[in-house]
């Protein structure tokens, strides 16, 4: 194994202290992994930290998940939106604060992709569409650590994407030693314990055959990944459309006149998380505000 | 049509959609010319968007059509060989055309 990287996976395995996953997060995941705990159960748990209660009604009453009805408490979420849709909140409300605080395009590409996975798995009938959006949030969950951890690395990696006009996993195998993001992501997932059907996505976006358990999930990723790229939504690193896997696209089975509906819906989605997120970036549209 | 935030309608603008609340209620039907106390009345009831006639605004993201296309163009220039994915850069371009037309 080459020198760097050792000296990634050494430094990943310290990224557990990371203020992301905060001990609360990590006692739920545990909780969320035993077949017999309740809903009551865990709305206890999540209520009684107020930092992250608030950040769970946030998250549910955004245009991210675009629920039509005001939720006020946890176990209200619970009980409208099940347990596993909950399960994902508490996952995704902590690693959305730090892409958040990170570079705003890869978050937009991030949440194009995730939107665009939830519209995917929805139009295909798949079981837990909200877990399938969640791992389109975090499918470049890699890219994130890479800016926040290595951020000398990270600019070499843009720089050879420019110079040499290559993808960017391409550059980022050259600098990491044959390393590129959907392995650290899979490295860090694994080490949080999070479900495999997120961790499956992450590690396999770009070679979806890959994939054991959940080809299908996996699939949508890869394909909504390319769609927000043609899209031109956000900023993933390199301006391309990558390359499709043809047994992805052999089991998505969509043709012209599937993409002819699907296209629609994701304008509409698309046109809601640019309002939502030029409020993030403090540019939101007040009373005052003209653009005309 | 456009979809405009509430904050940006004006009034004389035209509603290319009904307005309905969170549960889904009508509050305004399509068709329906905006004035102050209307405006004031769906942010109260708090209504974020609307759908409105024509273009009237021109947001940040938004550029012209055929720089557009060529962005999109660009964007594909790896994998210009595959056929599955010209498909996917027809339909955006196909929906991206007719949307423009609509506007006009």
């Amino acid at each position: 194994m080459s020198e760097i990287k050792i000296e990634i996976k050494k430094r990943l395995r310290n990224l557990q202290s990371l203020p992301t996953l905060p001990p609360v997060v990590s006692k739920l995941t545990k909780m969320f992994g035993n077949e017999n705990t309740t809903a009551p159960q865990l709305a206890k748990i999540i209520e009684r930290d107020q930092v992250l209660t608030s950040k769970v009604l946030k998250m549910v009453n955004s245009a991210f998940y675009g629920f039509p009805r005001r939720i006020s408490t946890v176990s209200n979420a619970i009980v409208l939106l099940g347990f596993n849709v909950i399960r994902t909140l508490v996952i995704t409300t902590s690693i959305f604060e730090m892409m958040q605080s990170g570079d705003l395009s890869l978050w937009e590409h991030s949440l194009g992709v995730a939107a665009a996975s939830g519209i995917l798995a929805q139009y295909l009938g798949l079981a837990n569409p909200e877990e399938v959006t969640t791992a389109g949030l975090l499918h470049d969950l890699g890219k994130v650590v890479i800016r926040s951890e290595f951020p000398s690395l990270s600019q070499e990696i843009s720089a050879l994407v420019k110079q040499k006009k290559i993808f960017i996993r391409e550059a980022e195998r050259e600098i990491l030693g044959g390393m590129d993001h959907s392995h650290i992501g899979q490295l860090l997932t694994n080490q949080w314990n999070l479900p495999e059907r997120l961790t499956e996505p992450i590690a396999h976006h770009h070679e979806p055959s890959k994939s054991k358990k959940f080809f299908q999930e996996t699939a949508v990723v890869h394909f909504a990944d390319i769609l927000i790229r043609a899209w031109g939504y956000g900023y993933s690193g390199d301006p391309w459309v990558p390359p499709l896997d043809e047994k992805a696209w052999e089991a998505l089975g969509l043709r012209f006149q599937d993409l002819e509906e699907i296209i629609p819906l994701l304008d509409e989605r698309i046109l809601d998380l640019r309002f939502f997120t030029q409020e993030i970036r403090g540019e939101g549209f007040g009373q005052n505000n003209t653009l005309h | 049509m456009q979809k405009i935030p509430l904050s940006l309608a004006r009034t004389d603008m035209k509603l290319a959609k009904e307005v309905a609340d969170q549960e889904g209620r009508v509050l305004c039907s399509s068709g329906v010319v905006l004035e102050r106390n209307l405006i004031e009345k769906l942010q109260r009831l708090g209504v974020k968007f609307v759908t409105v006639e024509g273009h009237p605004i021109q947001f940040p993201w938004e550029r012209p059509l055929a720089e557009d296309l060529k962005l999109l163009r660009a964007r594909f220039s790896k994998v210009k060989d595959d056929p599955r994915l010209q498909v996917l850069h027809e339909a955006i371009k196909s929906y991206w055309i007719t949307m423009r037309k609509e506007d006009e």
